[in-house]
C-alpha cells in the first residue's frame, strides 16, 4: 500500500471540497475550525502498471492549508499528525506532498519522532524529491529542442541551485546533458561556492542577472513576490521549467517567446479514478500529478518499502536512473509544452 | 519540493522559540490555573470510577472487569492528587464538579434509561479520548514528577477505550443511531469544556488547538475501530469543531 499526503492549494479550495463532499459544518468553518481538524484519509485507490502489477493506495488530507504557513505549531501539528495516521494504517510508503515535505525540512521535524504513543518510521515516507528532480530533468531536455532551443550551446539557470531538488538538477544536467553553461542562482553564498565546487563549474549570479542570460530556466524555489522583471529582455525562445510549489510563474512570465511549463509533473498512462487530485490544479486531474505523488507509486510498484529520497542533497545520479526508469516502466510520462508550442517554434 | 520561500507571511510563532521552554510551575498564575486543571482531573478520574460501576450494573457479565477499569481510575485520582500536593496546589473541587455537571447529567439519565451504548459512548469514548488528548498535549509541559504520573495513566486510558470500543463493535448494528444521537447531544457538551478550560489550559502551556486535534484523533480511531464509515465519522466529529 502506498500512500500520498496532500493539502489543499488554499483555505477557499478546502472549504468548496468540503461542501463538494458534503460535509457542511467544515465547509463553513473558520481557519481556526481547520486548524484543529484531523487529518482525514479520504480516499482508496487501485493502479495497474502496463506491467500488470496492481497496486493499492490511499490520499490523506493533512488539513493543512497554506494560510497556516505563519503558524508554525498549527503546521507542524498538521505534518506530524498526517504522518502518524498513515502509519497506523500500515501504509508501507508515503509520499510528502506540497507544503508537507517543505514544512518537515524547514522547521526541522526530524527532532520530533515521538508523536504521542507512536514512533514515526522514517522510513515508511520520502519526499519524492529524486522523481520530482529526473521529471525536470527530462523535461528540459524533450522540451528545450521543441523550442528550437540548442542545449550545447544553452545557459541554463537553476533557481534554487543548492535545495534537494535544484542540487540534484545541476548534477544531472553537468554530468548527463552537454549545457554549455550552468547559471547558479540561490539566497546562501556558501553553499552555492560547495555546489561549485562539487559540479566543478558552474557560474553563480544574482538572479535578475542570470534571468537576462539564460536561454531555460528550472525554477526550484518559490519565486520572491518583490521581483520585477521586465520580460522583453528576457531572451528568446526561453522556457522556464516551474518546479516551484506553489506554481506561479505562467502569470508573471508567460508571453511571445517565453514558454512556461509546469514541472514535476507526470501523467499516468491510464485514470486513476481518484477525487481529490482536482485540488492540486491539474488540467488531467485523472492522470497528471505531482512527481513526488508518483514515486510512492512507484516504490510500491518496485517493492522498494524504503525512505528512498530524505534529507538534502543524497540524491544521486543512480538514484535518479533508478527511479526514472520505474517510471517509464509503469507507465509515466513528463508533462510536456503543447503541440501549438512545439509547432510554432519548429 | 523547494524552499519555504513565503515572504509575505509573518510567523507568529518559530520553532525552538521561547514558546517551547517550560512554564514556572512556582508561579501564582501556573499554580492558581493548576488548582483548577488538577481538580478537573481528579474529578474525571473520580466519576470515571463511579461511571464504570454503574455500567457493571448494566452489563452484569462484564461486571468484574469494570470494577477492574473502575479500581484503575481511582488509582490514578490518587496519582493526579499527588501531583497537586508536590506543586502545593489544593484542587478546586467544586468547581470541577460543576465542569462535569452537563456530562454527569447525560450519564445518569442514560443509566436510568438502560442505554448502555449511550454510557459507553460518554465514559470509554468521550471522556477517555478527552484525558488522553489533555494528558497528550500535557507531558511535554508538565513538571517531572506529574510527567511520570501522567505517562503511567495515559496507557492506562487507551485500556478504558478498548473496552468501549470492543463492545460498541459487537453490538454496532444495535445501537448505531443510539450512538449517532449521543454523539449530537454529548460531543458539543465537551466541545463546551475544552473552551471553558481552555484558558487555563493555555498557561500551563497547553494550546486549545492541540487539545481539539488530539481528542478529535483519539476519537476518530475509536469510531473507526467500531465500524463507521470515514463518511460517518468526519460528520460526527464536526460537532466538536464547530462551537
Amino acid at each position: 500500500m502506498f500512500g500520498l499526503i496532500g493539502h489543499s492549494t488554499s483555505f477557499e479550495d478546502a472549504r468548496r471540497k468540503a461542501l463538494e463532499l458534503g460535509y457542511e459544518d467544515f465547509a463553513v468553518g473558520d481557519l481556526d475550525v481547520w486548524c484543529s481538524a484531523p487529518p482525514q484519509l479520504v480516499e482508496y485507490v487501485k493502479v495497474t502498471s502496463p506491467t500488470g502489477k496492481t497496486i493499492e493506495g490511499a490520499y490523506i488530507d493533512s488539513c493543512f492549508v497554506p494560510e497556516m504557513l505563519s503558524r508554525f505549531k498549527t503546521a507542524r501539528r498538521k505534518v506530524l499528525n498526517a504522518m502518524e495516521l498513515v502509519q497506523k494504517k500500515g501504509i508501507n510508503i508515503t509520499a510528502l506532498g506540497g507544503f508537507t515535505s517543505i514544512i518537515f525540512e524547514n522547521f526541522n521535524l526530524l527532532q520530533h519522532q515521538h508523536v504521542r504513543s507512536t514512533t514515526l518510521e522514517w522510513d515508511r515516507f520520502t519526499t519524492g524529491n529524486t522523481h520530482t528532480a529526473w521529471v525536470i530533468c527530462r523535461q528540459l531536455e524533450n522540451n528545450a529542442p521543441a523550442l528550437g532551443i540548442d542545449l550545447s550551446k544553452a545557459r541554463v539557470a537553476v533557481v534554487g541551485a543548492t535545495g534537494d531538488i535544484g542540487s540534484a538538477v545541476c548534477r544531472w544536467l553537468s554530468l548527463r546533458t552537454g549545457v554549455a553553461e550552468l547559471l547558479l542562482v540561490a539566497r546562501q553564498q556558501q553553499p552555492l561556492s560547495e555546489l561549485q565546487s562539487e559540479l566543478g563549474g558552474g557560474r553563480i549570479l544574482a538572479l535578475e542577472d542570470a534571468l537576462l542570460e539564460a536561454d531555460v530556466v528550472v525554477w526550484v524555489a518559490s519565486m520572491p513576490r518583490t521581483l520585477e522583471i521586465d520580460a522583453t529582455k528576457l531572451r528568446k525562445p526561453c522556457l522556464m521549467i516551474d518546479g516551484g510549489y506553489p506554481k506561479n510563474l505562467d502569470a508573471k512570465f508567460s508571453g511571445e517567446g517565453v514558454h512556461v511549463l509546469k514541472g514535476g509533473i507526470v501523467e499516468f498512462c491510464s485514470d486513476i479514478g481518484w477525487s481529490m487530485m482536482e485540488l492540486a490544479e491539474m488540467e488531467k486531474p485523472q492522470r497528471q500529478m505531482f512527481a513526488c505523488f508518483a514515486e510512492a507509486m512507484l516504490l510500491e510498484f518496485e517493492d522498494c518499502h524504503t525512505n528512498f529520497s530524505w534529507g538534502r542533497n543524497n540524491i544521486t545520479l543512480e538514484k535518479m536512473d533508478f527511479i526514472g526508469e520505474a517510471s517509464v516502466r509503469h507507465g509515466f510520462s513528463t508533462l510536456n509544452l503543447k503541440p501549438q508550442f512545439q509547432v510554432a517554434a519548429a | 519540493m523547494p524552499t519555504l520561500d513565503v515572504p509575505e507571511v509573518a510567523v507568529v510563532d518559530s520553532p525552538g522559540g521561547s514558546s517551547e521552554a517550560l512554564p514556572d510551575f512556582t508561579s501564582d498564575t501556573y499554580k492558581d490555573a493548576y488548582s483548577r486543571i488538577n481538580a478537573i482531573v481528579i474529578e474525571g478520574e473520580q466519576e470515571a470510577h463511579d461511571n464504570y460501576i454503574a455500567i457493571g450494573t448494566l452489563l452484569p457479565d462484564d461486571e468484574v472487569e469494570l470494577k477492574r477499569l473502575a479500581m484503575m481510575e481511582m488509582k490514578h485520582a490518587k496519582g493526579f492528587t499527588s501531583c497537586g500536593k508536590n506543586l502545593g496546589v489544593t484542587p478546586d473541587m467544586v468547581f470541577a464538579k460543576e465542569f462535569f455537571a452537563p456530562l454527569r447529567d447525560n450519564f445518569q439519565n442514560a443509566v436510568e434509561e438502560d442505554k448502555v451504548a449511550t454510557c459507553l459512548l460518554i465514559q470509554a469514548l468521550l471522556i477517555e479520548a478527552f484525558a488522553i488528548a489533555a494528558y497528550h498535549t500535557y507531558i511535554p509541559v508538565s513538571d517531572p514528577f506529574a510527567r511520570k504520573i501522567t505517562e503511567g495513566v495515559v496507557k492506562d486510558e487507551y485500556i478504558h477505550l478498548n473496552y468501549g470500543e470492543v463492545w460498541l463493535k459487537a453490538n454496532l448494528e444495535d445501537c448505531r443511531e443510539e450512538m449517532l444521537e449521543a454523539n449530537r447531544e454529548n460531543l458539543p457538551l465537551i466541545r463546551k469544556m475544552l473552551d471553558q478550560v481552555a484558558a487555563d489550559a493555555a498557561v500551563l502551556q497547553m494550546d486549545k488547538e492541540d487539545l481539539i486535534e488530539d481528542f478529535l484523533i483519539a476519537y476518530q480511531e475509536s469510531l473507526t475501530e467500531i465500524g463507521f464509515t470515514t463518511r460517518e465519522i468526519t460528520r460526527m466529529a464536526a460537532a466538536a469543531l464547530v462551537a
